[in-house]
This record gives structure tokens, sequence and C-alpha cells, in this order.
């Protein structure tokens, strides 16, 4: 399973995030189109960032632990990464304020 | 001479936060929730980059002329933690920036 690795930590870090957009009420996946645009943006120079530091030989990607597809020279997994971490985020900073909005009203 | 990566992974922070403080001005640095949803990101963090980074099956690998070398926790290099925190900033901020008509939406 040596492939799935890096894939398998992003689905990871999903499933244990997830619960605090349906259970919690953050309200971060039922604002698609505010996400996507956040999330077009914010990856545009963590996405620059990484190609120039694979360029210049900052890191690199183990071969055989990853899935195999690259997409504009990344693997595809990398990409994926720079949207689970900031979903992640945003679930959690949205969920934090639930508290805060539900201890308001009360 | 300092690494490339670790130069890059002490100015994007403070890019971010001047970005904030100097055009974004979202108040988000302000916030007690940001502060704590950093503390929780960079502390998933450490599982999650730990995983990616571990020494016996890393799935990236790190020049050592781009970085410190400091390690830390298990085999993740510091580097990381600023890329991190300057990533988590950016969405936050993009998540939280209104242009002005939009303030209370």
């Amino acid at each position: 399973m040596e492939p799935l690795r890096y894939l398998a930590v992003l689905v990871a870090c999903l499933l244990v995030t997830l619960p605090l957009e349906f259970v919690l009420g953050a309200r971060v996946l039922r604002r698609p189109r505010r996400l996507a645009l956040v999330l077009l943006v914010t990856m545009i120079p963590f996405v620059v960032w990484d190609l120039v530091a694979v360029a210049r030989g900052h890191w690199s990607f183990a071969p055989g632990r990853t899935v195999g597809l690259t997409v504009a020279g990344l693997p595809v997994e990398e990409l994926l990464f720079f949207v689970v971490v900031p979903v992640c985020a945003l679930l959690t900073y949205e969920a934090l304020g639930v508290g805060r909005r539900r201890s308001r009203d009360r | 001479m300092i690494g490339e990566y670790t130069l890059l992974a002490i100015a994007a922070p403070v890019a971010v936060v001047v970005l904030e403080l100097a055009v974004l001005r979202t108040g988000l640095l302000r916030e007690g929730r940001y502060w704590a949803a950093v503390a929780i990101t960079l502390a998933f963090q450490i599982p999650v980059d730990g995983w990616l980074t571990y020494a016996q099956a890393p799935v990236v690998l790190y020049h050592p002329a781009a970085i410190s070398g400091v390690r830390s926790p298990f085999d993740i290099p510091v580097e990381d933690f600023g890329f991190g925190y300057a990533l988590v900033t950016a969405v936050l901020l993009g998540w939280r920036w209104r242009p002005r008509r939009d303030r209370d939406a």
C-alpha cells in the first residue's frame, strides 16, 4: 500500500474534520461558491511555491510512495493537499465560531 | 549559508501577516478564534506531516542544503510549520475578507 501513503493521510484528515460541518454545524461546505473561490485564490501562491521548490530541489517526492499521477509537475496528492488542509482549517475555524454564536443566542 | 526553504518558511508567514495588517485588514489576527484554529491545525500537522516525513518511509524528501536540518517533532523539518502557518492564515484571511459593501454577509 506504499503508493497510497499520501492519499491515505489526506483522506484521514477529511474524515476527522467532516463531522465539524455536519455535526457541529460549521458552515463551510454549505457555502461551496465562497469555498471554491477562497481555495482557488489561496492555492495559486502555494502551488507556485511548490513548483519553485521542486524546480530548485528543496524537496521531492519519494518514488513509489505516491499514486504516480502528476498534474502540472506535482503529484496529484500535493494538489489535493492544498484543498484538504485549507478545508480542515476552515472547518476548525468555523466550528470554533459556532460555539460562540450559540452561547450568544442563549 | 541559510537554506532557501528555511528563508521562504520565514518569509511566507511574515508576508501573510503583513498582507493582513497592511492590506486586507480583516481583523483576523485579533481574534482568539483565529489563534485557537492555528494552534489546532499546527497540532494536527504533527501527525500528518510526521507521517509524510517519517524517516523510515518518507513521502517527501528534503534536500539538506535547502533546510536547516532541524527536524522536530519526529522527522518534520521545522520549516514545514512556517509553510503550514502561512497556508492556514492565508486561507482564513481569504475566508474572512469581504469587499466593503458585503461586510455583514
